[in-house]
């Protein structure tokens, strides 16, 4: 760990071919904790990116600002094109949905099956039958789980819940998916085969942020890692391998 | 399309939440329904007693009993007198032969004969003042107290005054009352919604994370107080109108008015309570909603 590293990173923004941007973003929340300070980022479209940092770095924060959970104190944050600090509340619907995420905890609805969970995401944005009926079939398929469809989340094994998360993230063909530790509760194994689906969805035009602490992931697939440490962006590097900062 | 989706969406989440919570939503229901009938109750017999002041509002008048033998001059000249006097709207003159036609006609109404064991009465010959407004009935009164002509007055004024009083001693009774249950009701539906939104806060956040718009959050929980409100009207309606034969005699006997309980004042009552359930239910879950249920963020 050296003062280098823990300068802050600046890049320089370019929003507009950017799917994510950051500039100058500054986050405190109203009890005084500093969660993020001027961070700087652009991850263009069909991106592999990897954020990490330790616990309270701010990972979380970066990620409830990308969905718009919150609104930075400081900055402006750009998704798809959109300032979200200027956006109505209105239309945050409509960005979500550009915007698939899946967290460690999976976050499933118990007493749905495989296929009304996947299905569940579109029923509440309005979709028709016929659209549903058609997607998550799809979608089910794309994640390996299409002979599992009609089993409840207490009958699949930790992979099989993330692989439904996946599926339900993905109904309305995000521009981007965020991964917040998705293989936190998983075994190595099972893990692999989670980065694997990643890695095929990233294939499919899909840029992936994915927040982990697992630095034999970040290690062996060399992808661009985000360096998050007290909020403070300190490295920003391409097929870089995870490295203690902090 | 999309319109009619989101309707049958959120109708079908508010039926499923109604039921994930029973019993929650029930004793809701059992608060409405007790609202409700207790509303019933009191416009039932606020109608009752209306129609008794409507029946006595058009008796109340002033009756002038006369003199025997006075002259028909004199009657004339004391009906032109009266009339003449301000709140009265009309004046009969009541000869002793009409008094008594009246009083046979009163008797074949009841059912009976007047039998007068073949002996011949003359009955009182008296003045009838219909009054424009009841209240008027002291100052005609006082017009013609110390008139030679006139040896008695009687008027019905103090039964139309004392049946006032008792509509509005029941009018404000009944309406603290219903406020107080109204209030009660209000509390439950919102705590219904409230632990509704807390039982189902992971799919809330579930929906909010795949971009559902505020409606197709809110509506279905706004629907299930609607629900609880409508549900416990349509009890209520079911069972004021199971009650509705074994009353009828009751109200026609107590207030003599039949008209209180017509068909179409069951038809009027059973509105009121569906309006009323379903407002009810609206503004709880909706305070509940707003209290409960922050904005997409």
């Amino acid at each position: 760990m050296t003062d280098t590293l823990r300068r802050p990173y600046v890049a320089v923004p370019d929003v507009a071919e950017s799917v994510i941007s950051m500039v100058d973003v500054g986050m405190t929340y109203p009890n005084g904790k500093v969660a993020l300070v001027d961070v700087n980022v652009n991850i263009p479209e069909g991106d592999f990116v990897f954020l990490v940092g330790p616990s309270g770095a701010g990972k979380s924060t970066f990620i409830r600002l990308l969905i718009r959970e919150q609104l930075p104190t400081t900055g402006r944050v750009v998704v798809a094109g959109r300032d979200l600090s200027t956006m109505r509340r209105g239309q945050v619907p409509a960005l979500r949905r550009r915007i698939g995420i899946v967290f460690q905890d999976f976050r499933l609805l118990p007493a749905k099956t495989v296929y009304e969970n996947v299905a569940f995401a579109l029923e509440v944005t309005g979709a028709t039958s016929a659209e549903i009926r058609k997607r998550v079939p799809r979608l089910l398929n794309l994640v390996g789980l299409h002979e599992h469809d009609d089993h409840l989340p207490t009958q699949l094994s930790g992979g099989e819940q993330q692989r439904t998360a996946i599926a339900r993230a993905l109904v309305h063909d995000p521009a981007m998916l965020i991964a917040d530790e998705p293989t936190g509760n998983l075994d190595p194994v099972t893990s692999w085969d989670l980065i694997q689906l990643l890695i095929q969805i990233n294939a499919m035009g899909t840029t992936v942020l994915m927040a982990t602490h697992n630095q034999e992931i970040v290690n062996a697939m060399r992808r661009r890692v985000l360096a998050l440490e007290h909020g403070t962006l300190v490295r920003d590097e391409s097929g870089a391998a995870y490295e203690r900062e902090y | 399309m999309p319109l009619v989706r989101f309707i049958a969406f959120s109708v079908v989440r508010a039926w499923q939440g109604f039921w994930r919570n029973a019993m929650m939503s029930l004793a809701a229901t059992s608060t409405v329904v007790l609202m409700l009938v207790l509303l019933s109750g009191l416009l039932i017999v606020l109608a009752g007693l209306d129609s008794g002041l409507q029946y006595i509002e058009s008796k109340v008048g002033v009756t002038a009993r006369l003199i025997d033998n006075l002259p028909q001059e004199e009657v004339d000249a004391l009906v032109l007198d009266i009339s003449a006097l301000p709140g009265v709207a009309k004046v009969d003159y009541i000869s002793p032969e009409t008094a008594l036609e009246r009083l046979k006609e009163f008797y074949r109404e009841q059912g009976q004969q007047l039998d007068l064991g073949g002996a011949e009465i003359t009955l009182y010959a008296s003045v009838e003042i219909l009054l424009t407004d009841p209240n008027q009935a002291g100052a005609v009164q006082g017009a013609l107290e110390g008139r030679p002509e006139v040896e008695r007055i009687t008027t019905r004024q103090v039964d139309y005054q004392k049946l006032l009083g008792i509509i509005g001693y029941v009018r404000t009774v009944g309406i603290i009352a219903l406020g107080l249950v109204g209030l009660t009701v209000l509390f439950m539906i919102v705590n219904m919604i409230r632990i509704a939104v807390y039982s189902r806060s992971n799919e809330i956040e579930i929906m909010r994370l795949v971009g559902a718009s505020d409606s197709f959050i809110r509506w279905p929980f706004i629907l299930e107080g609607i629900l609880c409100g409508v549900i416990g009207a349509v009890v209520t309606i079911i069972l004021v109108a199971v009650a509705w034969e074994p009353i009828k005699p009751i109200m026609v006997r107590v207030f003599q008015m039949p008209t209180a309980v017509s068909t179409e004042f069951l038809a009027v009552l059973s509105a009121v309570i569906l309006g009323v359930g379903l407002g009810v239910g609206a503004v709880g879950s909706w305070i509940s909603v707003r209290a409960n249920l922050s904005s997409t963020a």
